[in-house]
């Protein structure tokens, strides 16, 4: 499973590398009369890239093959395999992120903010204990608030302007 | 000797309270970060970048090498005490310094960590002092083919620095190229994947950069991973340390020997120079040396100060060698130095050749508080809060997340009052993510990124000059040496075999 997730990633990788090589040679020519134009370097980038995404792709291939291979000789003996349990919280976390950046203005620093330390203190640990961690969250909020805005002279959103 | 003079009348500056004040905060920090497995000094300064824009650029630069200056050594104090390095760089001093936790010998093993990193770190930066001008006044020799042959040397090395993950390197080196070719063309007014995107002509900014690959990265990973820190958290509660214990007898120092402090420091220091290869290579090195060299190399890996010496001295002159490129060519050796060339990039000074004579008044401060954290703070540090310290491992982990998530994303507004650059730094976290995830080393691609726009500037004008001769790179003599030293690092680092590592640092 590790693997299909590692070749996953690689595939997109090249996928963004044929594309960025496309645009790049859609800049027009690489070289012209007075010396190299701005396509050649990232032609150059982009072409490098798909070598090595190409050269990842293959490994990972022939280690997924040996791996099955490997994983067929086990399973006779040991019977079948547990599960592997997933993670998602990291997901969860840019999730987090995203709505905490497009709240960041509308909704004012200490809302946004409030809400979205709030939100992660409970996604890395237990759903318990939620006033405490309530109170903690608006004292990082409130802490954060005076080193940036009283120590560090950056202008933060806040709903009264 | 005008620089060397400079440095010294710098440390002038720390009488202000104010700079005192941040040098201070900047190593207790530094340490703090290194402490806590899982977090790095790097962390904690791309946590701090986004202040330095209302610091001044002396006082940011202080508290930026005294943080650096911390972030080696502190990882030791965990690594000593519980066997967990809170940095990479201190790996190899758990293998002596637990062994003497076991024996009762953990507050000693601290002593000698600490005067390995006070001497490494003392050497490092007086080492800088003295050779950074010589090298400055080096580099001025060095034309723009020359240039483009450095540039390609530091980005190959640290490609193949990686051993054994070559083409994860060299594919994050792409990506880090390629998301400096966003923006404005350096040469032409042409815009280059933009794809109509206003916000991103002027290209893609350093800062969201450092905080998405650094911290918000960080909060993804530890997310994901389902790291039991219990058992953590239990060794330290049962550590106790007494200040009394800290002085190593002389005896025993006599025993380390000079030679190993002294010979551990170079290879730190010459280490440190190589793009990419950083403080965990430098201890590495220094420790396999001092085995080798070592009467009683079985006594490794039992809890032998010798071992915790050489590491600790090594991975703390890491820091003196590391900033000669950044100061000299503008090329970071390590992410922490990438970090402080972002603090010179954000206040207008272009690192470089003329840096140190241009801009010696700035520089100076910095070296001074360098050498300073190591021969003050390191050890006042250890005195004063080291029984405290091993307590930092108990720390709430779902508060201080939130507290580095919180800080990552309100310090990539502060830049430019955009929440373009949020949105940025939280596409560059998740890139920097499953690059991790999937076994890349994010340095390569942050140097690609860091070093795209001039690479690619000395390779157009290097072929404008020669009409677009590519021998041009070869009949240049600066350029001849880099391409010379450039075919002697591949030849060690990838034609021939590795050194073995030692069998304690294997197992481990």
């Amino acid at each position: 499973m590790l693997l299909n997730r590692q070749l996953v990633f690689l595939y997109v990788t090249l996928a963004v590398s044929v594309g960025y090589l496309v645009t790049a040679l859609s800049l027009g020519a690489p070289v012209a009369e007075n010396g190299l134009t701005p396509a050649f370097f990232p032609i150059l980038v982009g072409g490098a890239a798909i070598v090595f995404c190409s050269i990842l792709i293959l490994q990972a291939l022939r280690a997924s093959s040996e791996a099955k291979a490997a994983k067929s000789e086990t399973k006779s003996d040991t019977g079948p395999a547990t599960p592997e349990i997933r993670n998602y919280t990291h997901l969860w976390v840019v999730v987090a992120i995203f709505f905490y950046i497009l709240g960041f203005k509308p909704l004012g620093y200490f809302l946004s903010s409030g809400l979205f330390v709030f939100a992660l203190i409970l996604l890395f640990s237990k759903f318990d204990k939620l006033l405490l961690k309530a109170l903690i969250s608006a004292a990082v909020v409130g802490t954060a608030y005076l080193m940036f805005q009283q120590l560090f002279g950056v202008r933060l959103p806040t709903l009264w302007g | 000797m005008d620089f060397i003079f400079l440095v010294f009348s710098s440390f002038s500056l720390l009488a202000d309270p104010v700079i005192l004040t941040y040098v201070i905060l900047g190593f207790v920090i530094g340490t703090i970060f290194a402490a806590i497995p899982g977090l790095t000094a790097t962390l904690a300064m791309a946590l701090l970048l986004p202040l330095t824009y209302t610091l001044n650029v002396e006082t940011a630069l202080m508290a930026c090498a005294s943080i650096y200056m911390a972030g080696m050594c502190g990882g030791s104090i965990t690594a000593t005490t519980i066997n967990i390095p809170g940095a990479p760089s201190s790996m190899m001093t758990a293998l002596d310094g637990y062994p003497m936790q076991q024996q009762g010998k953990g507050a000693l093993a601290l002593g000698h960590a600490a005067l390995g990193s006070m001497f490494g770190g003392a050497v490092g930066a007086l080492l800088l002092i003295a050779v950074a001008p010589f090298v400055a006044e080096l580099s001025l020799l060095v034309k723009t083919t020359g240039k483009f042959s450095l540039l390609a040397f530091a980005l190959i090395v640290v490609v193949i620095a990686q051993r054994g993950r070559i083409p994860q390197a060299g594919l994050a080196a792409c990506i880090g190229l390629m998301l400096a070719t966003v923006g404005l063309d350096a040469m032409e007014p042409v815009t280059r994947f933009t794809y109509g995107y206003s916000n991103l002509t002027a290209g893609i900014d350093l800062m969201p950069v450092i905080i998405g690959t650094f911290a918000i990265a960080e909060v993804l990973t530890q997310a994901s991973s389902r790291a039991d820190i219990s058992a953590a958290t239990a060794a330290a509660s049962k550590v106790k340390i007494r200040r009394r214990d800290f002085i190593p007898p002389l005896s025993d120092i006599r025993k380390v020997g000079f030679g190993v402090y002294f010979k551990s420091c170079l290879i730190g220091y010459f280490v440190g120079t190589l793009p990419g290869a950083g403080g965990s290579m430098g201890s590495f090195l220094a420790y396999t040396e001092t085995v080798r060299t070592s009467d009683d190399p079985e006594s490794f890996g039992k809890g032998n100060p010798k071992g915790i010496a050489a590491s600790e001295s090594a991975n703390n002159a890491v820091c003196g060698g590391a900033m000669v490129p950044m100061l000299t060519f503008g090329i970071p050796g390590d992410p922490i130095t990438a970090i402080m060339l972002g603090v010179l990039v954000i206040n207008g000074i272009q690192p470089g050749p003329q840096l140190m004579s241009d801009q010696a008044g700035l520089i100076a401060p910095m070296l001074a508080a360098l050498l300073f954290s190591a021969v003050v703070l390191i050890p006042l540090t250890l005195w004063l809060i080291g029984p405290y310290f091993i307590k930092i491992v108990s720390v709430r982990k779902d508060v201080l997340y939130a507290v580095i998530a919180l800080l990552a994303v309100v310090g990539s507004y502060v830049a430019t009052y955009s929440t373009f650059q949020m949105f940025m730094a939280l596409g560059m976290g998740v890139l920097a993510f499953y690059l991790r995830r999937n076994g890349f080393p994010v340095i390569t691609m942050l140097l690609g990124y860091i070093l795209g726009p001039n690479l690619e500037e000395f390779l157009r004008r290097s072929l404008a000059l020669s009409n677009g001769d590519p021998t041009t790179f070869f009949t240049n003599p600066d350029s001849l040496f880099f391409v010379a030293l450039t075919l002697v690092f591949v030849y060690f680092l990838v034609i021939r075999k590795p050194a073995k590592a030692p069998a304690a640092a294997t197992s481990k």
